[in-house]
């Protein structure tokens, strides 16, 4: 009984607590009103600074996901290095874990539909290639091994490709030529969107023997492979560093230049998509000239890079990750600005109710009731301004959308956002709330 | 709360208060011994800066002798934390100031209710008494007006409610009609004689105003900090 007493005394001076806080805020309301939009501002800049911040990596994150996921790039930058296409097929069964491969030609060619013609990009890779690249087919089917094996003049046309020949209905059945000769188109790709896939949309497909031909060369200068999982690819990544080193002629055993032992290829290549980065083998000169059918193979350049797309997402991921919350620090100090607002109106509203405090303390209220007074006024304060600013936020995300940005709300931000504002409010409040609280009753009421 | 257990209300022995200003420290007060009994009406006079004000301070809680002993209704006052002065200032002593000291933001009632709500009490018990004192006061019809609305006289009356709301063993009133006309100030006067006649409480009463002084039943002079004389009336 006594317990419910004390509780229900506590909640009567409480509520008023809330209920005088209130009114210290409503009895100037331009006042209120300009500290409330200083934590509102900052709130809001945090919520729209963090949201374009978490839109881009949302973006980026999406764009390499695009690239089809387990996927490991193999590129040759010396003419010297490059493979017979049949090597993609060969990995498969040399390298564990490995689903789906295919060589990669590229190359352009002029394409004529009917009366109109242009210059497109044509990709030749295997029947492998849907399973490789997560392409789905809008139409019609991907062409198979036997055409590949045929070096049949069959195109599998890109998004915006399929859609433009025949305005919008299925061109499958169809045929256009590419550089004179007659291709018949058997399939169209499922939309990936602008940007996405290396623009896959725009290009054609073709089987990579009949791209050889096009592009009149008869090795290529990328493989691409396919891991079953995650940690396949991993694995994969190191068989494939050693079946390349051993194939250039370098010491497997012996430790690499650059540091990086078996796993190095698995680690390099994160910079950028296109899997431009640090050597696998840097073979010493006087063996590679011994070598025979690959000698001249120059000393300290990039020879061969073996990328997994895996880590390149994360990497971006990470990269995205560290550029919102540098923009969203960016934000934090005007949050805090409007906390130190905060503070400074608590503090001229505790010298201007110095009066009302002393008489507050004359009728019995305790420090506690007046701590509890201010801090509330505080908290109202930075209360408010963080629900208005979340608003504002969102508002501001908007904008920066119809601008070109690809902002989205991130709850992250809102809710770090909020939980900050909160939290100045208390922080910047309690000073002030103290101050109040330890006015001696006497020297109040002489005010 | 004891009542007859002793007869002196408040017991004030070698009370002192300094003020230290800079070096010097100013002597507001020095050994005053004074003793109130319980019902009594003791007008406290004197020039200012006599520490009739700082007595009352002391006599009120809201500050600490620097020197001497105080207890109220048998409470050693200086041994007793913050809280529980406030505590006590909540229970057993009602004040009354010269400016009144209303909060402009609340109405009569709220005003009234103000030191039961620091005591923790319901909403409805505390309304009811507040209107009981309301009507003692006879300012029942002014129940909702702000203390901007209301005239001198009834800003006073108001403060006095608040302190009859508090039902307490003491009023303690610093310069009540220092603000008001004498007429106006008359009948506060009566008003505390009323009180003190048939509620029983103890008054004590600041004022440098002979008139008013001589509502009570006892005055005490006050010079230089020091008590100069008594006379009982």
């Amino acid at each position: 009984m006594k317990i419910l007493n004390s509780w229900r005394s506590f909640w009567v001076r409480f509520l008023f607590a809330a209920q005088m806080a209130w009114q210290g805020v409503a009895i100037n309301p331009l006042r209120a009103g300009l500290t409330i939009l200083g934590v509102a501002i900052g709130v809001a800049s945090v919520v729209s600074l963090m949201g374009i911040g978490e839109g881009a990596r949302i973006a980026v994150v999406r764009q390499f996901e695009s690239l089809g996921s387990n996927v490991i790039v193999i590129k040759a930058h010396d003419a010297k290095a490059e493979f017979e296409p049949e090597e993609a097929e060969e990995l498969l069964e040399r390298v564990s874990g490995l689903k789906y491969a295919s060589p990669v030609v590229r190359t352009n060619a002029v394409l004529r539909w009917r009366r109109a013609r242009g210059q497109v990009e044509v990709l030749g890779v295997s029947s492998d290639f849907p399973e490789l690249r997560d392409h789905k087919l809008a139409s019609g089917r991907f062409f198979t091994k036997w055409h590949v094996e045929q070096r049949s003049p069959v195109a599998v046309v890109g998004y915006n490709i399929g859609a433009g020949l025949l305005g919008g209905r299925s061109p499958v059945g169809h045929t256009f030529t590419l550089n004179g000769q007659t291709y018949r188109i058997v399939g169209v790709l499922e939309r990936k969107g602008s940007g996405q896939a290396e623009g896959i949309d725009d290009k054609v497909v073709v089987p990579y023997t009949t791209a050889l031909k096009i592009a009149g060369r008869r090795t290529v200068d990328e493989l691409w492979v396919k891991a079953e999982s995650p940690k396949a690819a991993e694995l994969a990544i190191a068989q494939l560093g050693r079946i390349y080193r051993r194939k250039l002629g370098l010491d497997v055993t012996a430790p690499k230049a650059g540091g990086g032992g078996q796993q190095m290829p698995g680690e390099e290549g994160k910079a950028n998509p296109e899997g431009t980065s640090p050597p696998i083998p840097r073979p010493p000169a006087q063996e590679g000239q011994g070598q025979g059918e690959k000698p001249a193979l120059e000393l300290g350049k990039d020879i061969i890079t073996i990328t997994n797309l895996n880590t390149l997402v994360e990497e971006a991921d990470k990269a995205n990750r560290i550029m919102t919350l540098l923009l969203g620090g960016i934000a934090a100090v005007s949050l805090l600005v409007g906390g130190l607002g905060i503070m400074n109106i608590m503090l001229v509203a505790v010298t201007e109710r110095t009066g009302e405090i002393g008489v507050r303390r004359a009728l019995g209220a305790k420090k506690f009731d007046l701590l509890l007074q201010f801090l509330m006024e505080a908290f109202y304060l930075s209360g408010i301004g963080a629900a208005l600013g979340t608003l504002l936020g969102m508002w501001g995300v908007n904008v920066f959308n119809n601008y070109g940005f690809s902002a989205v709300v991130s709850m992250d931000a809102v809710k770090v956002a909020v939980f900050v504002a909160l939290g100045c409010g208390l922080l910047f409040g309690v000073y002030p709330a103290w101050t109040a609280a330890s006015v001696p009753p006497v020297e109040a009421l002489r005010r | 709360m004891g009542e007859g257990e002793t007869l002196e209300l408040l017991e004030l022995r070698g009370i002192s208060k300094e003020y230290k200003t800079g070096r010097s420290a100013v002597k507001a007060l020095s050994e005053i011994d004074l003793t109130v009994k319980r019902g009594e009406f003791v007008s406290i006079m004197g020039p200012s800066g006599s520490g009739k004000s700082t007595l009352l301070n002391v006599i009120g809680c809201l500050d600490r002798p620097t020197a001497g002993e105080y207890s109220l209704d048998g409470m050693k006052v200086e041994r007793l934390s913050d809280d529980r002065l406030s505590e006590i200032r909540n229970k057993y002593i009602g004040f009354v100031f010269q400016s009144f000291h209303l909060l402009q933001g609340l109405d009569a009632l709220g005003n009234v209710e103000l030191p039961l709500i620091y005591r923790g009490m319901g909403a409805a018990e505390r309304r009811k008494r507040a209107k009981e004192a309301l009507e003692a006061v006879g300012l029942l019809d002014r129940v909702h007006h702000r203390p901007s609305e209301l005239s001198g006289g009834e800003q006073q009356r108001v403060a006095i409610a608040r302190a009859l709301a508090q039902e307490p063993l003491l009023i303690l009133a610093d310069e009540p009609t220092g603000s008001l006309d004498s007429r106006t100030g008359r009948t506060i006067m009566e008003l505390f004689q009323k009180l003190n006649a048939e509620r029983g409480i103890t008054v004590v009463m600041v004022t440098h105003d002979g008139e008013m002084a001589r509502y009570g039943k006892r005055i005490v002079r006050l010079l230089d900090g020091r008590i100069e004389r008594e006379e009982i009336l």
